[in-house]
Parts: structure tokens; sequence; C-alpha cells
């Protein structure tokens, strides 16, 4: 007897009946998708007032009160994480993981849809634990996003107290919640496809949250390991990260810990997270450019190959992080090696990107400027990771802007560009309304530009050599006048990118209240989340009968056929060969 | 030189399980449905849930024992490495996981052949064997040492509870699970139907996968070790 998931079991029995059953202990793919999403983005905001919090401190020093060299490091640190992991990592896999999986694999909902659920609800625990921290005694943790000890965990350091130790504990919750959401995207991928759906017909974003799901699973216990080690250390005395040290006269308790292990734990969980980031990225950024330029996507199997090499590679190439850290000069070697090869799959799909605007039919709308925006900063973000990526060139560069620069337009900005861009996209089918297409490129204008007038000063920065990590600079002889000039242009760019986002803000409630109704494909999409009975899928997806695959994804613009889209349950027509 | 073996391995198997996938396909050349038994969710889809959960626990005591090994060369630090003599309650504790699984596996054998009365007494057994594990490992940390200090005098100590501690977590999180298999086999299956038999058989199955490869990480644990 085939086993049933409740998705595919009678529908009198499961379906939601009450708004309850459908708006809050849902186990609908659909709905979880939009609950992780508007955590993710509210949580986002958050991190980002914070961190317009630091730059009006680096533009403008000391004006503000409120905010002092305590209260700096920690909004530092609560800025990296809360974007790093409870932003994108919960919105790519979270939100668009849940929402697309089941809808582009012709699946009615997610293999195991009461942990999915679960999913949901253990990572809002995660959120509310982390947020609590800005409302302990000593607030939250200021020990910067990596939370490296001795630092992190000793007297002195903002939130050492509590902050740390909520700060860890939310980690903790948050792989439990990742775990469970991580286990029904790759069952599901594996298992729940429809009839004629191979892997090799399914779309580029199903294979990049495929593939970045399967490094969360394996990379995360890394940074659980490190946290639960890290609260021994600061709540029963253990030393496995501290050293023996002398602080205000006195040797301390612990003794013979290491916070190299720390840095290996952490990076080796650290690096696939900026792939786990990355590959949805350059998944839905690969649909988004081959719909809106109405060709197919040029190298699909080279894409799906390069997805699968970065993923495997991004777990040898770790400790490129720590060059700094005093290892082995063989290790430096090995690692800027890793490093570098890792660049060949990622450039193959650069290249492919370009090559599929090459000669497309190029619709200018707001989805297509923000897909092809992405490939701007992320060739930028990519090419300065070549510089660090270096053990030469990264040991001067280490602790400047120039790090700065390079992380917010590799793993900042252009991902932000790919979620901003696979909104727009999948507006309509989220919620059966056209975003509203002005707003949406003054958004989009506003945020390209201003994110280059933020991130590209601090390159030069960074060679001039100011360092990171500072609250304060003061009267120094190190810096020329023109760098303080460079940072108040650059936080006055910051408050005008914080703005767009309102203008965004705005342009989702306007339009979910007052837009166009969405026509049912309305970007002419090949994929099959637009071939659904209703615009807005209900329950179930697919009424009575699953899809059937016939076609790859990207039959865009193929010769002789009227329209210059064949979606993929669209059957050969009669004559026409059949293959495979 | 072992990890670059293990990753290469990994990698190898990756490209092979990718291989044999179709990804050498040229998906832009062909049309029509191309054969597959796929449609929906198929049968083996929580196996393949469980293994998933599997690589996630193996990744995750494999870190655990990277850890151990780093701190106890002192790696970047003081060495004040003191080992650890592991008591031999160890070696019973092992031995009484290695029944409960041998029990498990006799239920799952039984109940598939519908030998319920069997395989009920088997699975029962394979649960007791073990709680009594995770006494023996109580038991273990006290005989370890005998203050029972935890803490930065003794970091082989404090990492040998706090991993088998995590390891016994896992077990327990997977008795819960057999404890409600276990009402299911011990309700009124006799007289249930095909589908609900069908669905206590997988259950039975994949309790029984779950323990095996929790024996193998202790195994694995306990051979670290005695190894150090």
């Amino acid at each position: 007897m085939a086993y049933v998931a409740i998705a595919d079991r009678d529908h009198h029995l499961h379906d939601p009946q009450t708004f309850i059953e459908k708006y809050v202990w849902s186990q609908d793919h659909k709905v979880i998708a939009i609950q992780y999403g508007s955590v993710a983005i509210f949580v986002g905001l958050i991190a980002l007032v914070l961190s317009l919090f630091m730059r009006l401190e680096i533009g403008f020093p000391e004006r503000f009160s409120f905010i002092t060299p305590y209260t700096y490091y920690q909004f530092v640190t609560m800025h990296g994480m809360i974007m790093v992991i409870y932003l994108l990592t919960a919105l790519f896999l979270g939100g668009f993981g849940n929402y697309l999986i089941p809808l582009m694999c012709g699946a009615r909902d997610m293999v195991f849809p009461y942990m999915n659920m679960l999913s949901f609800w253990v990572y809002l625990v995660s959120v509310i634990v982390l947020l609590t921290s800005f409302f302990v005694p000593g607030g939250p943790t200021g020990g910067g996003w990596t939370l490296y000890p001795p630092q992190t965990v000793t007297a002195g350091t903002p939130g050492h107290q509590w902050g740390i130790l909520l700060m860890l504990l939310s980690l903790a919750i948050f792989i439990v919640a990742f775990t469970m959401g991580g286990l029904n995207y790759v069952t599901t991928v594996l298992q729940a496809r429809c009839r004629g759906m191979t892997l090799m017909r399914m779309p580029l974003s199903v294979w990049g949250i495929f593939v970045a799901t399967i490094l969360g699973l394996l990379a995360f216990p890394a940074l659980l390991v490190a946290a639960i080690m890290m609260i021994l250390d600061r709540t029963i005395g253990t030393s496995f990260f501290m050293p023996a040290l002398m602080s205000l006269g006195e040797i301390s308790k612990t003794d013979g810990g290491s916070p190299i292990l720390f840095q290996h734990l952490f990076w080796f969980f650290g690096h696939p997270e900026v792939y786990i980031v990355a590959l949805p990225a350059f998944g839905i950024v690969s649909d988004l450019l081959s719909t809106h330029a109405r060709k197919n996507i040029f190298g699909y199997r080279m894409m799906v190959w390069a997805i699968v090499a970065i993923g495997a590679l991004s777990f040898v190439v770790w400790a490129h992080h720590m060059y700094v850290s005093g290892m082995n000069p063989y290790f430096g070697f090995f690692f800027a090696t890793t490093t570098l090869i890792i660049a060949i799959p990622t450039a193959i799909k650069v290249y492919n990107w370009v090559l599929t605007l090459w000669q497309g039919d190029i619709q200018i709308n707001t989805p297509n400027l923000f897909a092809i925006g992405f490939i701007f900063t992320f060739v930028h973000g990519g090419l300065t990771g070549l510089f660090l990526g270096n053990v030469t060139v990264d040991l001067p560069l280490s602790d400047t802007y120039f790090v700065i620069g390079h992380f917010h337009m590799v793993m900042g900005v252009s991902p932000v560009m790919v979620l901003f861009g696979a909104i727009y996209h999948w507006f309509p089918k989220i919620t059966g309304k056209m975003p509203n297409e002005v707003l949406g490129r003054i958004h989009f204008w506003m945020t390209f530009l201003g994110t280059y007038a933020i991130y590209l000063p601090m390159h030069y920065l960074g060679i001039l050599g100011l360092p990171r990590r500072y609250y304060a600079y003061g009267n120094t002889t190190l810096l020329t006048p023109s760098a303080q000039a460079v940072n108040e242009a650059i936080t006055i760019a910051a408050i005008v990118v914080a703005t767009a986002q309102v203008i965004f803000l705005i342009n989702v409630f306007y339009s979910v209240r007052k837009g166009k109704a969405a026509p049912h494909n309305p970007w002419g999409a090949t994929t099959l989340e637009w071939q659904t009975p209703e615009i807005v899928p209900k329950h179930g997806n697919w009424g009575p009968k699953l899809p059937v695959v016939y076609r790859w994804a990207y039959d865009y613009s193929v010769p002789g056929e009227e329209r210059d889209f064949i979606p993929q349950n669209e059957p050969p027509k009669p004559g026409q060969p059949v293959h495979g | 030189m072992f990890t670059a073996m293990t990753i290469a391995l990994l990698a190898a198997i990756a490209v092979w399980w990718l291989l044999i996938q179709g990804l050498k396909d040229k998906p832009w050349l062909t049309q029509g449905v191309v054969p597959t038994s796929q449609e929906g969710i198929t049968s083996s889809a929580p196996k393949v849930g469980l293994w998933i959960f599997l690589a996630v626990v193996s990744s995750l005591f494999g870190l655990f024992a990277s850890a151990y090994v780093m701190r106890m060369h002192g790696h970047g630090g003081l060495e004040n490495w003191q080992r650890l003599d592991e008591p031999s309650i160890l070696w019973i504790n092992t031995l009484v996981l290695v029944l409960a699984s041998g029990a498990l596996q006799i239920a799952r054998n039984r109940i598939d052949k519908d030998q319920l009365a069997h395989g009920r007494a088997h699975f029962l057994a394979g649960g007791v064997l073990t709680v009594l594990f995770l006494v023996g490992q109580v038991l273990a940390w006290r005989l370890a040492n005998p203050n029972g200090t935890l803490g930065a005098s003794s970091p082989a100590y404090t990492l040998f509870v706090l991993v088998t501690a995590v390891h016994g977590l896992h077990l327990i999180g997977g008795l819960l699970v057999l404890g409600r298999t276990a009402k299911q086999l011990f309700g009124n299956i006799d007289k249930a139907g095909v589908v609900t038999r069908s669905r206590l058989r997988l259950s039975v199955e994949l309790c029984t996968t779950y323990f095996h490869w929790l024996l193998l990480i202790w195994l694995g644990l306990f051979a670290l070790l005695l190894s150090t």
C-alpha cells in the first residue's frame, strides 16, 4: 500500500475549515510561506533601522546621544545576524522555498505538512527569543555578528550577561526550525514531483533552493555545536573556547580553550551559509531573466552542474575567513586555491545569465530590472571577493572597509535584489493583484543606485586603510579629511536607500488593496506555478488532478510557435516528434 | 588526509547519484512524458525523510567529534587536556545498545510476517534495553568522575558528558516515537485494516532504522573515546 501524505488524502478530511486552521495553524505551504516571509521582512526592517543608526554614528559622529560605543556594537551585531540568518535564510528557504517547491514541482503540498507548520512556529519563537534580548539587563550581545570568543562572553563586552545567551539560544532554536523545514524541502523535491517532472526538467529556482537546503542541513549543525559549547563556557565555566585570561588584574578560571576552534566551527557553517543564501538567488534570477527576456536559459545543464559544484566546493573554503588568525601558510594556500576554484562555476553562471539576455526580447519591467541589477552587483561583489580570497591581499585589507564593501555587495545587495525581483514577479500569484509598476521602478532605481553610492566608496575607504568595527575615528592623522566626507555621503545614501524600502512597503500594501486584478499568467511564464486552475491557488493547488509535465521549463520563443512560450504541462501537438 | 578522502568519497557518491538521476540529459531536446514511476508523493517519502534527518544527525556528531579532537590537541590554545579513563561500564552499555538494536530488528522481521505477539515482545524489549543504556550512561558519568564537576579543570570529562548527553537526547527522542508506535502496536491492531497495518509496519521500520543508526553513531563515539 502506497504511503499517502496528508495533502493527498481525502480532501474533506483535511481542508481547513476555520480561520485559525486557514491562517494560523495552517499546514498549507503557501500560507506558511507568507507567514515566514512576513516575519522575515518584519525582522529585516528592524535590522535595517539598526544599520541606519550605525551609519548615523559613522557619518555624523557623536551627534546622537542614544548611540554610544556600547549600543553601537549591539547594533552592529544584531544587524548582521538578523540580516544573514533571520531575514535572508528564512525568506529564501522558508518563504520562497515553501511557496515555490510544491507549485513548481507539481505537488499538492509539502510531504510533511504538519512538520512544515511546526517549522514556522519554531522559527517565530527563535525570532522572539532574539528580540527579547533588547529588553534584558545589559541588552543584546555586542560581540560582533561572528560572536568570536573570548570577547563575546567576557565582561566589558555589551550583552555578555544575557544578550549572548539569548542569541545562542535563538540560533539553536532557529536551527531546529530550519531542520524541520529543510527535511520537507529536500524530501518534497525528491519524492513528490508530478508525472513527467524529471530532475532535469525542474526550474533552476527549485534546483537552487534544493541544493541550498542540503547545504543548510549539513552546515547548520556546526553552528549548533559551537552554540552549545559556548553556552556551556558562559554558564558553567567550561573552557572549550576560553583560554586563560588576565582581566582587571585577575587571572580567569578558564584555561586551555581554543578561540580558533570556535572560528573553525563558525566558518564551517558560515561559508556554506553564503551559498545557502546565494544558490536560491542564483536559481530564482535565472528564471526571472529567462522569463522576462523571452528566451530559454543559456546552458541549463551547465547551470545545474554549477549549482551542485558550488554547493560541494562551499564546504572546503571556510578558512579563507580566517587568514588573519595566524594559520599555517600551507592551509592558507589550500584555502586560497579552493576559493579561486569556486569562482569557476560561479563565473559560468554569470556568463550564462548574460548570454540568456543576449538577443533576447528583454522586457523592461520591475522584476527584470532587479534581476539585471543583480548581475551588476554580483559581478562587482564577486570580483572583489577574488582579491580577498588571496592571502597576501586579504591580510592588509581584512580589517578595513574594503571587506564591508565586498561583503555587502555580494551577500547583502545581490540577494536582496533577487528577493525584490522575486517578490514583484510572484506578487500576482500570491495576491492575485499586479504590483504598481511606477512605484516598483522608483524603488528599483533608488535601491540600485543608492546601494552603489553606499558600497562603492567603501572599497576606496578600505584601500585608504579605514578600519572597520570602529565606533568613532576621532582626530587621527591616519585618515585624510576626504574619508570623513565620504562617510557623510555614504550615510546620506543609506538614508535614501532606506526611504526606498518605505516605497516598496507602500507598493505592497497599496497593490494588495487597490492593485489591478492580475491576469492568469501575466508574464507569459512556462513554469507550473502559473498553470494552476486559479491565479491564487486554492488548498491542494491543482484541483482534482495533478498536472503532467511534457517539457523543460524554458520553452520561450520556440521557432514556429504562435505564442512565445509553451507551458511545461502543454502536451506536444499531434504530429510533433516526441522524444524521451 | 582523512578529511580530504572523506570529502572526495562523498563528492564521488554525489556525482554518481546525479548521473543516475539523468543529469546528463538534454531536456531541451525532449518532449512528452518521460517514463517515470513517479506520480505524486511516493511510498518511500517517509524513509527518504528519515535518511535525510540521519544525515543531519551524523553531521552533528561528526562535528562534535572534530571539536573533541581539536580541543584535545589544544588547537590554538594552551594544552591542559587530561586524558579521560573510560569507565568499563561503557562496554556493558554498548552491549546493551547492540541488544536493543537487535531486538528491534527481530521485532521488525516478525511484524512484517504478521507474527504480532513475538513482534510486540521484541519491540518492547528494544525500548527497555534502550532505557537501560541511558541509565548506564548516567552511571558512567558518575564513575568517570566521582566529583562530577564539569568545567575548565576537566575538558575531556566535560566533552564526554556533553557528547553522550546529546546522543542520549536523540535516543530519548527516538523513545518517544517508539512509545507512540508501541501504543498502536499494542492496540487493537489484529482487527485493523490493511492500511493501518501497512502504516504500522512502516513506523516500526523507521524506528528500527533510527535506532540502528544511533547505535552506529555510538560505536563511532566510543571508538573515539577509547582512542584518545
